[in-house]
C-alpha cells in the first residue's frame, strides 16, 4: 500500500469514528432550539453543563436559524422527529405549534413563575420574556418620548425591523394594535414619515442604531443591561411608554416524538430552576422567569413597563389582517 | 464524443437539473394534511395589487440597477483601456474584483457608516440626502455591480485588434466614428450581456433591498417568497411567487442567452499595443472619473475601521476565528472546484453544439447550465431542505448538500468566465485539433495553457462568492462550526456590533488577499507557454531589437 | 476501381447555389487545384477533410466512402489557409502533434534545418514572420504519417526564393512516402515543381 492510500484510509477511518462518537448507555436529549441560543455567548454551553451535571445525559442541541424555522422544521419531519424539547418558540408561534398538535403538557407546577406574567398554559413553559421598547441614546437625547403617541407624533429618526420578517416587527404590529385598534393604520402612515428604514431582522436595525443611524430603534427593555454588563456603557436607555408595553415570552415544551418524555420534563422544570434563571438573563439578554434572582445591577436600573397586548390565540387570529394593514399604509 | 465525455455531460446536466428539479418537487409534493396530490400555484394571487405593486418594483429597481451601472462603467472601462499611465490600473482592476463579491452584509454596513444619517461622508451630501429607500437600494447595487461591468468592458475592449486601430488612423476616422466602428462593435453585445446579467441579479435582492429600502414599499419577489416560505409556510404561495419570478428573470436570461451570440474580433496575435491619442482635457476628465473611483470602492472598506476599533479584543476568541477562516476555506473551496469541474463538463455540449452548428442547441444547453441564476436560490435551498429533512440525517449528510447546492448556485458565473475562451478555443483551433486526432490526453495538453488564466479566475471568482455564502449555510450548516459569514451573523445577533464589524473586516482582508494571490497567478507566464500572448513580454523585446 | 482517391458525382451546398465535383487522384499523385476566387476550392478540401457536409455523392479512399467518418477518422492531414499552430505552444510543441505512436523528431528537425526555420523552434509561433509560420504547419502537415494531404495555398506568404525551396521540399517528400497530394495555389510555378497534374475549377456543372 502506497503512503496516498494509507493516508485515505487514515482519514477514512478517522470519519468513521467521528460519526459514530456517541455515549454508550447515556441518554441523549435532543433539544430543537436557536442558534444564537446555542452560540458561544448564548446560553446554550452553560444551560449544557449545568443540566448534564445533574441529569446523567447528554444533551444534543439541534439548531435552526430562529424561532419560526424550529416550528418549520417540526412540521417537515413530523412524526419522524427526533426532537424531545421544543426551545425558543415565543408567544406569537405557541397556537400555531398546539394547533399542530407538536407538544405534549407539561403537568409542572406554574406556582413559581412570576405573578405579573400570569401563566397557565399546560403545553408551554417560559423560560425568559422581555418587553418590546423603543432604545435611545441618551448622550444624545435628553427628553425621551414617553408615550408611544408622543414618538409617532414626533419628527424623530425610527428604525423598526419588518413584521413579515422578525420577531420584534410582530411585536411592534402587536403594540400598535392594542394602543390604537381600528385606527392603527393612519398611525403607521404618521410613522412611515420618520422611520429611516424597516430591516429583515433585530440586528441589521440595532446595528445601523449603534452606527448612529436613527434616534431610536426598536429592540428590548433589557437592551442596556447588555450595554451596562458587558461594555460599561450607561448611555443606552430604553423609553418607557405610558401606554403600556408588549412582552414576547419565550416558551419551552416537550416534543410530541418524545421517547423520553420525563427527561424532556425535567429539562423543561430545570430551565425555570435558579440555577437555569441566572444564566438565562445575562446571555440571552431577557428577564428571568421567576422572582428573586440574582442579577447584575444594571437589570435593578432597567425601566418597569405596563403590560399590555394580546392572547397568542388573538394574534394568530389577526395576525395576517394585521400585515396587510401595516403593508398598506406603511408604504405610503 | 467519446463515451466517457459523454457520460460526465449527462451526469453534469443531469445533477445541475436534478437538484432544481427535486427542490420544486419538494415544495409542490410537500404534503401537510397526509394527501398525496401535488400542491399547485394559487393564481389567485396575481390579482393581488400587492403582488403586482412588488414586481413592478423589482423590475423598476433591477433596471435601473442595471441601466446605471454599466453607464457608469464604461467611461470608466475606457478611461483604463486608453490611459496606460494612470496609475495602479491593474490593482483597481483587483479592486473591482473585490468589490463585487463583498459580502453584502459587509456592505451595507460599510453604506450606512458612510451615508447613514450619521455617517462621515452625510454632512456633505446636503440637506435632503436620505440613504433609504430607492436611492440606497441603488447605491449598494452599483457599488456592487458597476465594478463587475468594468472589469468585463475592460477585457472586451483589450481583445479589440492593434490592426483595428492602425486601419482607423489610416483611413482617417474622426472621434466618433472611431468610437461607432471600432470601439463600439466590440462591447457592444457585452454591455447587453452585462444588463442583462446585472439585472437578473438586482431582481432576485433580498438583503439590500430589505435593509436599505426603507420600509414596505420597496419589497422584491424574493421577499414575498421569505415571508410565504418562513413566515407562513404558505408552501402554494411560495411555489406561485416562485415561478413568476423564474419566469420573469429566466425569460430575460433566455433573450440575454440568445444576444450573446458567439462573435469574437480577433484571435490571439502578437502585435505591438497600439491606441489612439487622446486630447487632454478629455484625459484629465476622464483621469478625474478614475481616481474618483478609487476613492468611492475604497471608501465603504475604509469606513469599517472605526467600529472596529470599539472591539473588545480580549473578548474575541482567536481560535473560533482561526477555525472560522479555516472552515470557510474549505467549504469554498469544495464548492469552487466543484462548480469548475461541473461547468467544464456541461460546457462540453455547449462547444459540441457551436462545432456542429446547433444554435438552438448551444441555446438550451447554456441556458440549463446557468440556469439556477434565474431560479430563487430560496427556493432552491428550502425546497431541497423539506424534500431531503425527512429522509436523510441532514446533520451528517448536510455539508455534501451545502457543497452541491453551493456550487450549482456558482455554475452561472464560472460558466460565463470559461465559455467565451473555450469557444475561441474551439473557433481558433477545432479544425487542427481534429485533423490533428489528439488523443484525449493530448487534447487535454493542448487546450490547458490555452485556459488556465480563464480557469483560474473563474475558480478564484468561485471561491470568493462561496466565502460569502450565508442563505445555503443558514440550511445546511451544521451548528457546531461556523464560517466567517455565519460568526458575523452570530456576534451581530448578540449585540457584539463591534466583533461582527471586526470579523467583516477579516473576511473582506481575506477575500482581498485571494484576489491577490489568484490574480497574481493570472499574469504570471508558465514555462513553454505565455499565459497571455498578447501581453507577453517578448513582443516587446522583438519590436526593439 | 481505384486505390487513390475518387471524388464520384459529388454536391456541395454552397449558400445559394450547389457546388459539383467529379474527380480521380491516382495514389501517389500530386494535383494541383486551380480556379478563381470563390469558386470552391476550400470547399472541396474541406469536404475531403471532413468539416463540411456535402448533399449527394461519394468520396472514395482506396474504395471506401470516408464522407461517413468522422474528421479525425479520415486518413488526411491538412494544412489550412489560417490558425495551423497553437499560439499558446511554442513551435517546436506544435510540430509534436499529430503523431500517433512515435515522433520523428529526426525528421522533423532535417526539415526544418532545410526550410531554414531550425532556429525558431523554441519560440512562440507569435515571434515568427508569417512565412516562418507557414513552414513550420507545412513540414508537420507532410510528415504526419495520414497518406493524404491537402494543402490550401501553402506558400501563399513566402518570397520568391524560399517558395522554391519549399515547394521542391514538398514535391521530395511527397515522392519519398508516396503521399497522395492536393494542392490549391494560384501560382503556375508551384503547379510546376510539386504537381504531376493540373485541374482548373470553373464551378460549372459536370
Amino acid at each position: 500500500m502506497d503512503w496516498k492510500n494509507k493516508l485515505l484510509l487514515s482519514l477514512a477511518t478517522g470519519l468513521l469514528l467521528f460519526n459514530n462518537l456517541t455515549y454508550a448507555g447515556i441518554k441523549t436529549l435532543n433539544i430543537y432550539t436557536y442558534d444564537s441560543f446555542v452560540s458561544e455567548w448564548g446560553p446554550g454551553p452553560q444551560l449544557e453543563k449545568a443540566f448534564e451535571a445533574q441529569c446523567q445525559c447528554d444533551i444534543k442541541f439541534v439548531a435552526a436559524e430562529d424561532g419560526v424555522s424550529i416550528l418549520n422544521r417540526m412540521r417537515i419531519e413530523g412524526k419522524k422527529s427526533k426532537a424531545d424539547v421544543l426551545l425558543g418558540l415565543d408567544n406569537g408561534l405557541m397556537e400555531e405549534t398546539r394547533r399542530l398538535g407538536f407538544v405534549k403538557t407539561h403537568e409542572l407546577p406554574l406556582d413559581h413563575l412570576k405573578a405579573e406574567l400570569n401563566w397557565q398554559d399546560k403545553q408551554f413553559m417560559p423560560f425568559d420574556y422581555g418587553y418590546f421598547a423603543f432604545i435611545y441614546d441618551s448622550r444624545k437625547i435628553s427628553q425621551p418620548a414617553n408615550s408611544l403617541s408622543e414618538l409617532i407624533n414626533s419628527d424623530v429618526q425610527v428604525i423598526y425591523q419588518d413584521p413579515r420578517t422578525s420577531t420584534p416587527g410582530q411585536g411592534l404590529m402587536t403594540w400598535m394594535k392594542a394602543v390604537y385598534g381600528d385606527k392603527t393604520a393612519e398611525q403607521w402612515q404618521q410613522l412611515a414619515g420618520h422611520t429611516v428604514t424597516v430591516t429583515k431582522g433585530w440586528w441589521e436595525a440595532y446595528s445601523m442604531f449603534l452606527e448612529g443611524g436613527s434616534d431610536y430603534v426598536l429592540s428590548y427593555t433589557t437592551s442596556p443591561a447588555y450595554h451596562a454588563v458587558v461594555e460599561g456603557h450607561n448611555h443606552y436607555k430604553a423609553a418607557l411608554f405610558s401606554e403600556g408595553h408588549v412582552t414576547q415570552t419565550e416558551v419551552a415544551a416537550i416534543a410530541h416524538t418524545s421517547q423520553q418524555p420525563e427527561l424532556a420534563r425535567e429539562f423543561i422544570r430545570f430551565l425555570t430552576s435558579e440555577a437555569a434563571q441566572k444564566i438565562i438573563p445575562v446571555t440571552n439578554w431577557m428577564l428571568p422567569v421567576i422572582d428573586q434572582v440574582e442579577l447584575p445591577d444594571a437589570f435593578d436600573q432597567l425601566i418597569q413597563p405596563e403590560q399590555i397586548g394580546f392572547s397568542p390565540a388573538e394574534i394568530a387570529q389577526q395576525r395576517k389582517q394585521w400585515l396587510r394593514e401595516w403593508r398598506r399604509s406603511a408604504s405610503q | 464524443m467519446k463515451p466517457g465525455s459523454l457520460f460526465l455531460i449527462f451526469l453534469a446536466y443531469g445533477l445541475v437539473m436534478g437538484i432544481t428539479g427535486l427542490a420544486f418537487y419538494g415544495l409542490a409534493g410537500f404534503s401537510q394534511g397526509g394527501t398525496d396530490t401535488l400542491i399547485t400555484p394559487d393564481l389567485q394571487l396575481l390579482n393581488d395589487p400587492y403582488i403586482i405593486q412588488i414586481l413592478l418594483f423589482s423590475i423598476k429597481q433591477a433596471g435601473l440597477s442595471a441601466l446605471l451601472s454599466v453607464l457608469l462603467a464604461i467611461p470608466l472601462a475606457r478611461a483604463i483601456y486608453f490611459l496606460p499611465r494612470l496609475a495602479g490600473r491593474t490593482l483597481f482592476l483587483k479592486l473591482c474584483l473585490l468589490s463585487f463579491v463583498m459580502p453584502t452584509l459587509v456592505l451595507i454596513t460599510g453604506l450606512v457608516a458612510l451615508s447613514g444619517r450619521s455617517g462621515l461622508l452625510t454632512p456633505w451630501l446636503g440637506e435632503d440626502w436620505n440613504l433609504y429607500g430607492l436611492q440606497g437600494i441603488l447605491l449598494a447595487h452599483i457599488y456592487l455591480n458597476m465594478p463587475l461591468a468594468v472589469r468585463v468592458l475592460c477585457q472586451q475592449l483589450n481583445h479589440i485588434p492593434d490592426t483595428s486601430w492602425r486601419l482607423a488612423q489610416q483611413l482617417k476616422f474622426n472621434r466618433w466614428q472611431l468610437f461607432y466602428r471600432v470601439e463600439w462593435p466590440a462591447v457592444q453585445q457585452t454591455i447587453w450581456l452585462l444588463l442583462a446579467f446585472i439585472f437578473v441579479l438586482c431582481f432576485n435582492s433580498f438583503a439590500v433591498v430589505l435593509a436599505l429600502g426603507g420600509g414596505p414599499a420597496s419589497t422584491t419577489l424574493e421577499v414575498a417568497i421569505y415571508q410565504a416560505l418562513k413566515y407562513d409556510f404558505n408552501l402554494s404561495e411560495a411555489l406561485t411567487l416562485a415561478w413568476l419570478q423564474f419566469l420573469i428573470a429566466g425569460l430575460i436570461f433566455l433573450v440575454m442567452a440568445r444576444m450573446g451570440k458567439v462573435r469574437w474580433l480577433s484571435a490571439d496575435t502578437h502585435s505591438q499595443r497600439w491606441q489612439p491619442q487622446w486630447p487632454v482635457w478629455q484625459r484629465h476628465v476622464y483621469s478625474a472619473g478614475y481616481y474618483l473611483s478609487w476613492l468611492v470602492l475604497l471608501l465603504p472598506m475604509i469606513a469599517l475601521l472605526p467600529s472596529v476599533i470599539d472591539a473588545r479584543v480580549e473578548q474575541i476568541s482567536l481560535a473560533v476565528m482561526l477555525d472560522s477562516t479555516l472552515y470557510s476555506l474549505l467549504l469554498a473551496s469544495g464548492s469552487a472546484i466543484l462548480a469548475t469541474l461541473l461547468a467544464w463538463w456541461l460546457l462540453l455540449a455547449v462547444r459540441h453544439a457551436v462545432n456542429v452548428h446547433k444554435p438552438g442547441w448551444r441555446v438550451l444547453f447554456q441556458w440549463l447550465a446557468t440556469h439556477t441564476l434565474v431560479a430563487p436560490a430560496m427556493v432552491l435551498s428550502t425546497g431541497l431542505y423539506i424534500l431531503l429533512l425527512p429522509l436523510i440525517d441532514l446533520e451528517r449528510w448536510g455539508i455534501t448538500w451545502l457543497l452541491l447546492l453551493n456550487s450549482v448556485l456558482l455554475l452561472p458565473f464560472v460558466v460565463s468566465q470559461i465559455q467565451p475562451r473555450l469557444l475561441q478555443f474551439d473557433q481558433q483551433y477545432h479544425y487542427l485539433a481534429q485533423n490533428l486526432k489528439l488523443s484525449p490526453v493530448q487534447s487535454v495538453q493542448v487546450i490547458w495553457p490555452f485556459v488556465r488564466p480563464v480557469i483560474s479566475s473563474a475558480f478564484s471568482l468561485a471561491l470568493l462568492l462561496a466565502l460569502g455564502d450565508v442563505a445555503v449555510f443558514s440550511i445546511f450548516g451544521g451548528s457546531e462550526r461556523m464560517t466567517l459569514p455565519w460568526l458575523i451573523y452570530s456576534y451581530a445577533g448578540s449585540y457584539r456590533i463591534a466583533e461582527a464589524a471586526l470579523v467583516s473586516l477579516l473576511l473582506l482582508a481575506l477575500c482581498a488577499i485571494l484576489v491577490w494571490l489568484f490574480e497574481r497567478s493570472y499574469h504570471r507566464p508558465v514555462k513553454g507557454t505565455a499565459a497571455a500572448p498578447r501581453n507577453s513580454t517578448s513582443e516587446y523585446n522583438k519590436q526593439e531589437t | 476501381m481505384s486505390e487513390g482517391l475518387l471524388i464520384n458525382r459529388l454536391i456541395v451546398n454552397y449558400g445559394v447555389s450547389d457546388l459539383h465535383y467529379q474527380l480521380n487522384v491516382e495514389p501517389g499523385e500530386c494535383l494541383a487545384i486551380q480556379g478563381e476566387s470563390g469558386v470552391g476550392k476550400t470547399t472541396l478540401l474541406y469536404v475531403i477533410a471532413g468539416f463540411q457536409a456535402a448533399c449527394q455523392g461519394e468520396v472514395l479512399w482506396q474504395g471506401r466512402d470516408i464522407l461517413m467518418l468522422q474528421a479525425d477518422q479520415r486518413p488526411v492531414s491538412m494544412l489550412f489557409q489560417e490558425y495551423n499552430l497553437f499560439e499558446h505552444l511554442t513551435v517546436w510543441q506544435n510540430l509534436i502533434l499529430g503523431f500517433h505512436d512515435s515522433v520523428p523528431e529526426q525528421a522533423l528537425r532535417q526539415a526544418a534545418e532545410q526550410l531554414l526555420v531550425a532556429e525558431q523552434l523554441n519560440k512562440l509561433p507569435g515571434e515568427l514572420s508569417g512565412g516562418q509560420r507557414q513552414r513550420i504547419g507545412l513540414i508537420r502537415t507532410l510528415l504526419r504519417p495520414e497518406p493524404l494531404i491537402l494543402l490550401d495555398e501553402p506558400f501563399a506568404e513566402l518570397d520568391a526564393k524560399t517558395r522554391q525551396l519549399a515547394a521542391q521540399w514538398v514535391r521530395e517528400v511527397a515522392l519519398k512516402e508516396n503521399k497522395t497530394l492536393l494542392l490549391v495555389t494560384h501560382h503556375q510555378e508551384d503547379v510546376e515543381i510539386v504537381a504531376d497534374r493540373k485541374w482548373v475549377l470553373t464551378g460549372e456543372s459536370f
